[in-house]
């Protein structure tokens, strides 16, 4: 039986390599080498595992330009089974609105084509514009439960699953209904390193690219004219670290200079 | 067409792949490896697991079966991770003699051993020297004797790699490892009667004794005794009396591969010092502002630039031997003046690199201290300098006036 399991990937500009970014502010994506979004790889490895444990089948779904296949391969040498590419030009530029719906649409698609899904599961967020935001909003395209910051899948039953999720200064451990959509923290799963007989096996995995129309998507929804988010500028960021030195001897009045401190940059400690 | 220093895109990911393991297992961790004289098993096992073991091997013996120029890209990104060599030298030893003992190997050998080999199971070394013959391999006392269907080996080899390592089942390779041994099998006959054999050092009647190295403390080096020790015959490697030619095809594979691990741990060492003397001042300015320094920083980075190259010429030649388009000595030449060239370009760019770091250069830990004594040991190691000088020499002036 097992869990048919889809992981959504998305290849990202090298967050080894320095931005590099066209005239108008924003990234220059063709120009920098990509590679799978280092968030995904903790959802790639919480669906390996799941299938180690359960068996199944897991399917890496990703909308992106056709050449971004390269970084997909890396999904498919940890062990995803195969991809989907949901590439065309009317999607270019779609913000995360445009971008779960079109990745919902083909989620659908591939779901009656499985017959079954019971886990979609998502990186956290992506390191190229961290919104968080595809995951929950697939979810909500599907009218599925969904969780975000999974910290492990504790335990998979009949018809539910039980995860532990992140909050601010602890954890809540949540029982779920099956299908569900899940964004994986880079807290538990240590994402493996393929072999290198699984990289050379990459190659012959089956990618299928659909378009717009072959995933039944509404063109007047996606692209960049059509997303509701406007992005009017884009900017490195700089950070300027303040330094500042307290030279007092004695230790309480220390701590009561840094206080102090601490106070005039509106941090007050209760 | 081809003349080409381009990759292909599945060497590029074999290559990332071998990075990240080496950036997360090997960079922390050399300090240690050369601390504790000890390449901690776990990351000997990650090797295994992820296959680069196998990188030379056929398929048909579970191996990938890459060619030697993309088993150097594999090689190439385990040094950058480990300057201290002792990865390098586990990794090529067991890629360049496990290949001759495949190739050479019988049929029962290559299902039993080499399987094993491909997968990470069984690690294999070389073990030619003795205490009295290094260069002079005509002098070794190591004898073979055929008995039935067995052969019974006694002698002493000294300075040998990975004694330790292959005398241990389990704790790095599941099934410990062996040497490919040179011996006797007819005295009279000289270097026409020698034999390679594959001498398993999990064998009770072999007894090992750990050296001090020097550098690339991390692999075990030392010597070990065989006393009566009995192998099958399907364990010679190549036939009787063709020892020492099987073994000199061996030391061409090893030796592309030393010339690539000197010319790879010399740059990454020299980018350490060329971070270095940027921001270390001396007499109010940064030391690469000095021309001296600026002048062998240049010389350096190109000598290493060209040993790199020819490293790979050398790769692709035994790659060209293999495709049957080229001959042995062709190969035996590229290969000696690869590892002659890169190890002299590598202790000069070492020995300038260590002395702009000032005393600092001269702690055991600095990374270019590390490299300076793995690339040293090379200058001996695998056919020594001169011996690569005769080498070049005999190929272009011919065998009347060398020996």
């Amino acid at each position: 039986m097992g869990l048919n399991i889809v992981v959504l990937v998305k290849p990202v500009p090298d967050p080894k390599e320095p931005p590099k970014f066209k005239p108008d502010g924003t990234l220059d994506r063709l120009a920098m080498k990509l590679v799978m979004n280092p968030y995904d790889k903790y959802a790639v490895e919480a669906a390996l595992q799941l299938r180690e444990a359960l068996g199944g089948t897991i399917v890496g779904v990703s909308m992106a330009p056709q050449h971004a296949v390269d970084a997909l391969r890396e999904a498919l040498a940890m062990g995803v089974d195969e991809f989907l590419l949901l590439s065309d030009k009317r999607l270019a530029g779609s913000d995360t609105l445009a971008t779960s719906y079109a990745l919902s649409m083909a989620l659908r698609k591939l779901w009656s084509r499985l017959g079954r899904v019971d886990l979609i599961l998502c990186g956290m967020e992506s390191s190229d514009s961290n919104t968080a935001h595809i995951g929950p909003q697939v979810a909500g395209w599907l009218e599925l439960p969904s969780v975000s910051y999974v910290d492990k899948v504790l335990e998979v039953g009949e018809g539910y699953v039980k995860v532990k999720k992140l909050i601010e200064g602890g954890f809540v451990v949540l029982k779920v209904k099956l299908p569900a959509v899940l964004t994986i923290a880079g807290t538990s799963y240590v994402p493996r390193i393929p072999t290198l007989r699984d990289v050379l096996l990459a190659r012959r995995k089956k990618v299928t690219v659909w378009s717009v129309d072959d995933a039944g998507i509404d063109p007047s929804k996606v692209g960049v004219l059509n997303s509701p988010t406007r992005v009017i500028r884009m900017w490195a960021a700089e950070i300027k670290r303040k330094g500042k030195i307290i030279a007092e001897a004695d230790p309480d009045k220390l701590v009561d200079l840094f206080l102090e401190e601490l106070k005039k940059d509106g941090i007050t400690l209760r | 067409m081809p003349l080409d220093f381009e990759i292909t895109k599945e060497q590029e990911e074999l290559k990332a792949t071998v990075r990240e393991f080496s950036e997360k297992y090997l960079v922390p961790r050399v300090a240690e490896f050369e601390e504790k004289r000890m390449i901690p098993p776990e990351i000997v096992k990650e090797m295994a697991r992820l296959g680069l073991f196998g990188v030379v091997f056929p398929d048909k013996y579970d191996g990938l079966g890459l060619d030697p120029i993309t088993a150097g890209l594999v090689l190439e990104e385990i040094v950058r991770g480990d300057v201290e060599c002792s990865l390098a030298v586990t990794w090529l030893v067991h890629t360049s003699w496990g290949y001759v003992a495949y190739k050479y190997g019988s049929e029962e050998f290559r299902e039993e051993v080499i399987r094993k080999a491909a997968r990470g199971d069984l690690w294999v070394g070389i073990a030619t020297t003795e205490p009295g013959a290094g260069s002079d391999l005509v002098s070794i006392t190591t004898t073979a004797r055929k008995e039935g269907r067995e052969y019974v080996i006694n002698g002493e080899k000294a300075y040998i790699s990975g004694v330790r390592e292959a005398s241990e089942k389990g704790t790095w390779f599941k099934e410990g490892g062996g040497h490919v041994t040179l011996a006797y099998t007819d005295r009279s006959k000289a270097h026409r009667g020698m034999t390679l054999f594959f001498v398993p050092l999990t064998d009770p009647r072999v007894s090992i004794r750990l050296e001090k190295e020097l550098g690339r403390k991390g692999w075990s080096w030392g010597s070990f005794v065989m006393k009566d020790v009995r192998i099958p015959e399907t364990y010679r490697i190549g036939e009787e009396g063709r020892g020492f030619h099987v073994a000199m095809e061996g030391f061409d594979h090893a030796r592309a591969y030393i010339a690539l691990t000197c010319a790879v741990a010399g740059k990454r060492a020299l980018e350490i010092a060329t971070d270095y003397i940027k921001q270390r001042r001396a007499f109010g300015q940064p030391i690469a502002r000095f021309q001296g320094v600026q002048f062998q920083l240049a010389d350096h980075w190109s000598s290493l630039e060209a040993a790199h190259a020819l490293a790979y010429k050398a790769l692709w030649a035994l790659k060209m031997e293999q495709e049957g388009k080229m001959g042995r000595f062709e190969v035996t030449r590229i290969a000696a003046s690869a590892k002659l060239f890169a190890v002299r370009a590598a202790k000069a760019a070492l020995d300038d690199a260590l002395r702009w770091m000032g005393a600092f250069g001269y702690t055991e830990e600095n990374p270019v201290a590390l490299a300076w004594k793995a690339v040293k040991s090379y200058d001996l190691a695998e056919g020594s300098t001169d011996i690569m000088r005769l080498i070049v020499a005999r190929e272009y002036l011919g065998k009347e006036y060398i020996k």
